[in-house]
Formats: structure tokens, C-alpha cells, sequence
């Protein structure tokens, strides 16, 4: 005969612990569906949030492209003008070398033009022929010697002007692409002519696929002495300025000070927005909200469990009853009650991230986008959903283990 | 049966249960009483007697208000509860009026139930041979076949026997049955008792609860409860009674007295 068993308490294999929970999730598989759906309704809120967010931020910062986020543009108040009579310009044609200075600047070019509608007509030749339309209505603009670097211009043929042209005041020009296709002039080295309201101007060089001031193809570019001795062209009215790839936002604070430290108020700064707060903002755009959103979910998904958790620690009083008589401690069966909430709980995090991947990528096909995912978000979503389930389970598993074994033996 | 050479599985010194209520209610008053190894004892007695506070203290479910309890030697009212559970995994079986069987899980899967809590610092049977002895214990009742049944599909006289089969799983010393054949009818409790009476021929010590007279006359020995007394009870025998009053007074100091 058995003599009683020595006195250390029972213990409760892992593997037992796994199984007895396990079966009792799966004895009622559309309860345990329906009891997971708050938290996968969470889970999924709050990976498709920082998906979208990760993919909508993403997608921003592509659209800023090197180009963009390397271009500085100065604009002169009132067309530029003296402040008062003997005074001098605004921003002077030295603007480029006052620019060169600053740290961060590659190139940068200072830009006047006659205004719209007063520009005057462009004929490639003298003689007025009635039966062809020869006189065309182009842009011209007095520009410096850095501006096929400032606009990452290309020169298609001949040469752009230089330093010596500029101070020798030839009458030269350089004709933008779709300027020159429009006059009819492709051979800068026959040294053909432009009449610029009447005034001769010899093309020395077609420039041709600007990236920016993409106007210009359509424009007749001088030298600005030529352009002030024939045709009156005013002071800079703008500086266009290529910077260092994230050196924008400085130039872009010292620029107005380098071309006049006197008169910076009366200019106004064109620069890319900063890249990181862009990208930042619009996080944390989307976030805050869904973020909320999400959590509000798992709370009520957290709430569901407990709730049924809870409803089913008062059904099975008489199983909590049975399990102590055969030597459950009250250890055994709060553990096995917050077993069963965390395997719902994890089950809500694996589907919920599950439905989350789907929606972003959904969304990212719809929308041709590139899904931005992080994996540790995907692995994590499992284990917030296990956390869930655990704070769920906590005060049913407690009810459970405080019950006296005796009643929940009357009691079933 | 050879009572002198018996050695008590059970002891009740002046065991009291009072539940807290106004004005108290005294379930059990100053029991005493002994069950030797391999006796079949039947209690008896009409409701709101006692008979089921006394088995829940007989199966180390619920402690005495006042007395001692040894169980094979071991008092047990001082025990942690922890050490209680233990007892009861190693040494208790359970049957019940309600059978007490999960109705998710299989008829062999619920008598495997018996194996998960274990107490420490025996030699765990091996996990993978579970099913093996579930399918013996079945077998001992008659119930091999249904192996893979869930209860909902057992007759009332099926599901008490699968209950049986669980009990017997833990190798318990004592086999306590709280009105087993209560929720069965005539030729389904003759079958349960036929059981119960082969697992006593095999050596098992049986304590039924019952009210019925037909099982009660099963038993070897019978117990009767009246307001909480025990009347007629076999305790340790004349001469030895005031022996048995100076253990409980040894008990509450010594904790173990020699057994």
C-alpha cells in the first residue's frame, strides 16, 4: 500500500502547462476568435499607423531629390531698385563671388530681366520678310558667368560666355534651347546674330537641358553690361544659388547678409524645407492620431479579454475545483488562467499584425507606393499582444486562485 | 479483517468545523474517528448533517476549526497549503456526485488530468507513457472502448466510471466518494458499486458518502453523522480512547507523533 507522499508542495510540468491552456482556448475556438478581435483590431490599428506613416514619410523625403534639396533662391524686394537716388542697387552684379565666399555655396548666379510684356521682339536676321513669321517673343534675361553650373545647364554647342566678355562689354549672347530651335539658329560657330528689339548680339553658345530656371530655355541670355548698355536691363532682380547637398538651410540664413548687410529685410529666401522635420512632421502627423486610435483598440481588446477571461473563470469554477483536489496549487491555476488570456492575447498580436502587413502593402499597391515596413515593428506586435493578454488575465487568474476549493466544488 | 494488525490511514482527534456566520454554524462537532488501510467505510446520514464538511476535510480540501488530523502518520492541519495540494496529488482520489469531468476534453484525455500536478520530490511517471496508464486505468473500470469518447456521450454510469479512472490514476491511498451513485439510476449505480467493490478487493481504502441505504450496505463499516456527531462510529477501539484523547494534546506540540 501507498504510504502518503512527502511534503514539498505539487509541481506542474511546462509542457502540461502549455497543453491544459492550450486545450482550453481551442475547446471553444470561435469564443477564443471572438475574444482575440480587440486586440487584433489593435495591433493591426497600430501596425498599419507606423506602416503608413513610415511609408507616407518615406515617399516625402523621395520627393526631395538631390536638386531640390541643393537649391537657394534670393529674391529682391521691389524689382530690385536703388533705395533712393545715388544709392546702389539692392544686390549688385558681384553677387556671385560675394556668394562664392560662403561655405556650402558650389555656384550661384545673379539674374535680371526685362519685365513680361515689355520684352522686345527677337528676329535671328535684319531683313523683315512678310511671309514668315521671324520676330519672336523671348524672354531676356542678364545673367552672369556661372550660370550653366548655378542651373545645372548643359552647354549643346560653342561656349557659354566668359569673365573677359563680360568686361570688354561685347555684345554676345547665349541663346536657350527652345530659343534657339524657335530662331532657327544651331551652329554658334558660324557666329550667327539675334536682333534683340533692333540691338545685334552675337550667339556664341546654345545651353541647353536645364534642371532648374527651366524659363531660360526659352530666353535670350547677355552678359549684364551688354544687357544694361543696350537694352536697359535693371539691377539683379534674383540669385539663384546651388549648395552642398545639406547646406541649404545655412546658405540660406547667410546669403542675404553677404550680398547686403545692410538691407537684408528686403530680401526674400526661397530654400528647401529642412529634410529631417519634414519627414518628422509628417510622422508625427499621422501618428499622433492613429497612435491614439490604436491603443484605444488594444485597451478595448484588453478589456475583452478580461472580460471573457473572467466570464469563463465563473463557468469553470467547478474545473478550478477538480484541478485543486488532484494537487493544484493556487499558483498552478492563476497560472494556467493568465496562460489561456496571454495565448489570446498572443493570437490577437500575430493576426492583428498579419492584417496590418496586408492593409499597408494594400494600401501601397493602390496607391503605387513603396511599403516602408520594420520588421522589428512585425516581430513586436506578437509580444505587445502577448503583454495584453497577460494584463488581461491578471485579475480573472487572481479571482481564480482565491477560490476555496471545497466551494467551487458545491458550487459547479 | 484483522483490526490490531491494521495500520490507521486516517485519524480524527476532536476534529470541529465551525463556519463563520451569526450565530456560528458548528458543521461538525468534536469527531473522532479512525480508518485503517484497506477498510471500506460508508458515512451516512440525512442532509445539512455534516457529511460533506467531513469530506472535505478528509480529502484535505478545507481545515478544521479546532483538533487534529493525521493522515498515514502525517498531521495535517499545521500544513502549508502547498504541502496539502501535495497530499492530495499523491495520496487522495476524488469522485464525485457531479463527476467533475471537462466536457472539451476526451474520456482519456480527462483521466490523464490525474498526472499534471505532481508532487515535488517523487519520481514524476514519464509523460510519454501517460496515455499508456490512462488506458490501463480505463480498462480497470470497464471502459477501454471509450477512450476517445467525450463525456457528453457516456451514460451517467460511463462518465462516474471515467471519474474512477481518473481517481485511480494518482494511485491514491484513500479513495473518498462523495455520493457517487447520487445522479445515476438503479442498474447504473449497481454498476459503479460493482466497481468500487473490485478496486476494494484489490486492496484500495474506500470512504462513500451516501445516503442511500444500497450503497451504504456495500460497506464494510458504517459511519453515521447526526447534527454535525458522529454516532457509531468505530474509533480506536474501549480501552484505547482515553489514549487517543492525550495524543491530540501530544499533536498540537509534537506535530508527528510516532506512528
Amino acid at each position: 500500500m501507498k504510504r502518503p507522499a512527502s511534503r514539498r508542495g505539487t509541481r506542474m510540468g511546462r509542457a502540461d502547462l502549455v497543453d491544459e491552456s492550450l486545450s482550453a482556448v481551442l475547446a471553444r475556438p470561435w469564443r477564443a476568435a471572438l475574444t482575440a478581435l480587440g486586440t487584433v483590431l489593435g495591433i493591426a490599428t497600430l501596425v498599419v499607423t507606423i506602416g503608413i506613416a513610415a511609408t507616407a514619410g518615406d515617399r516625402i523625403v523621395s520627393r526631395f531629390d538631390r536638386l531640390t534639396a541643393t537649391a537657394v533662391t534670393v529674391v529682391a524686394a521691389d524689382q530690385g531698385l536703388p533705395a533712393g537716388p545715388g544709392e546702389d542697387p539692392l544686390i549688385g552684379w558681384d553677387a556671385a563671388d560675394r556668394l562664392g565666399r560662403l561655405n556650402g555655396v558650389a555656384a550661384a548666379v545673379a539674374l535680371a530681366e526685362i519685365p513680361p510684356g515689355t520684352a522686345p521682339p527677337v528676329r535671328a536676321n535684319a531683313v523683315q520678310d512678310p511671309s514668315s513669321v521671324s520676330a519672336r517673343t523671348l524672354g531676356v534675361v542678364a545673367a552672369g558667368t556661372g550660370l550653366p553650373a548655378a542651373v545645372h545647364g548643359r552647354i549643346v554647342a560653342g561656349r557659354f560666355y566668359d569673365a573677359g566678355n563680360v568686361a570688354r562689354r561685347d555684345r554676345v549672347a547665349v541663346l536657350g534651347e527652345e530659343a534657339a530651335r524657335l530662331l532657327g539658329i544651331s551652329r554658334p560657330e558660324d557666329a550667327p546674330a539675334v536682333f534683340v528689339g533692333g540691338e545685334p548680339f552675337t550667339v556664341v553658345g546654345i545651353l541647353g537641358d536645364l534642371r532648374r530656371e527651366q524659363a531660360l530655355a526659352a530666353a535670350v541670355i547677355v552678359p549684364p553690361t551688354a544687357g544694361a548698355d543696350r537694352l536697359g536691363i535693371g539691377p539683379v532682380r534674383r540669385v539663384v544659388v546651388d549648395t552642398e547637398l545639406g547646406a541649404a538651410a545655412l546658405v540660406a540664413r547667410q546669403a542675404p547678409l553677404a550680398l547686403n548687410p545692410g538691407h537684408t529685410a528686403e530680401m526674400r529666401v526661397i530654400a528647401p524645407p529642412d529634410l529631417q522635420r519634414a519627414r518628422g512632421a509628417v510622422e508625427a502627423d499621422v501618428d499622433g492620431m492613429f497612435l491614439v486610435l490604436g491603443l484605444l483598440c488594444l485597451v478595448v481588446g484588453a478589456v475583452g479579454i478580461a472580460n471573457v477571461t473572467l466570464v469563463g473563470v465563473m463557468q469553470r469554477i467547478g474545473e478550478i475545483g477538480l484541478r485543486r483536489a488532484l494537487g493544484a496549487s493556487r499558483r498552478h491555476i492563476a497560472g494556467q488562467f493568465l496562460v489561456e488570456s496571454a495565448v489570446l492575447g498572443l493570437l490577437g498580436g500575430v493576426v492583428g499584425a498579419a492584417v496590418g502587413v496586408v492593409t499597408v502593402v494594400g494600401v501601397c499597391v493602390a496607391r503605387d507606393w513603396t511599403p516602408v515596413l520594420d520588421l522589428a515593428l512585425v516581430l513586436a506586435a506578437p509580444a505587445a499582444g502577448v503583454a495584453v493578454g497577460l494584463l488581461a488575465g491578471a485579475y480573472p487568474a487572481w479571482r481564480a486562485a482565491r477560490m476555496e476549493p471545497l466551494e467551487a466544488l458545491r458550487a459547479a | 479483517m484483522n483490526r490490531a494488525a491494521a495500520r490507521p490511514l486516517v485519524e480524527f482527534e476532536g476534529v470541529e468545523r465551525v463556519f463563520e456566520a451569526d450565530p456560528p454554524v458548528h458543521a461538525l462537532r468534536a469527531v473522532t474517528l479512525r480508518i485503517d488501510e484497506g477498510e471500506h467505510v460508508a458515512v451516512t446520514g440525512p442532509s445539512g448533517s455534516g457529511k460533506s464538511t467531513l469530506l472535505g476535510l478528509l480529502g484535505l480540501l478545507d481545515r478544521p476549526t479546532a483538533g487534529a488530523y493525521r493522515f498515514g502518520g502525517v498531521e495535517t492541519t499545521a500544513l502549508a497549503e502547498r504541502d496539502r495540494a501535495a497530499l492530495r496529488a499523491g495520496s487522495l482520489g476524488f469522485v464525485f456526485q457531479a463527476f467533475h469531468l471537462l466536457p472539451y476534453r476526451t474520456v482519456e484525455e480527462n483521466v490523464m488530468l490525474a498526472e499534471v500536478y505532481r508532487p515535488r520530490g517523487t519520481a514524476a511517471p514519464p509523460r510519454r507513457t501517460r496515455k499508456a496508464r490512462a488506458a490501463q486505468a480505463l480498462d480497470r473500470v470497464g471502459l477501454g472502448h471509450r477512450a476517445g469518447f467525450r463525456p457528453d456521450r457516456l451514460s451517467g454510469g460511463e462518465r462516474q466510471r471515467v471519474a474512477i479512472a481518473r481517481a485511480l490514476l494518482g494511485e491514491p491511498a484513500l479513495l473518498l466518494c462523495d455520493e457517487p451513485t447520487g445522479n445515476l439510476d438503479g442498474d447504473n449505480t449497481a454498476v459503479v458499486l460493482d466497481v468500487l467493490d473490485e478496486l476494494h478487493a484489490d486492496g484500495l481504502t474506500l470512504l462513500v458518502i451516501t445516503h442511500d441505504e444500497a450503497v451504504a450496505a456495500r460497506a464494510a463499516r458504517r459511519i453515521r453523522i447526526a447534527d454535525g456527531r458522529v454516532v457509531g462510529a468505530r474509533t480506536a477501539q474501549g480501552a484505547t480512547e482515553g489514549a487517543v484523547e492525550g495524543a491530540v494534546t501530544g499533536a498540537d506540540e509534537g506535530r508527528e507523533p510516532a506512528s
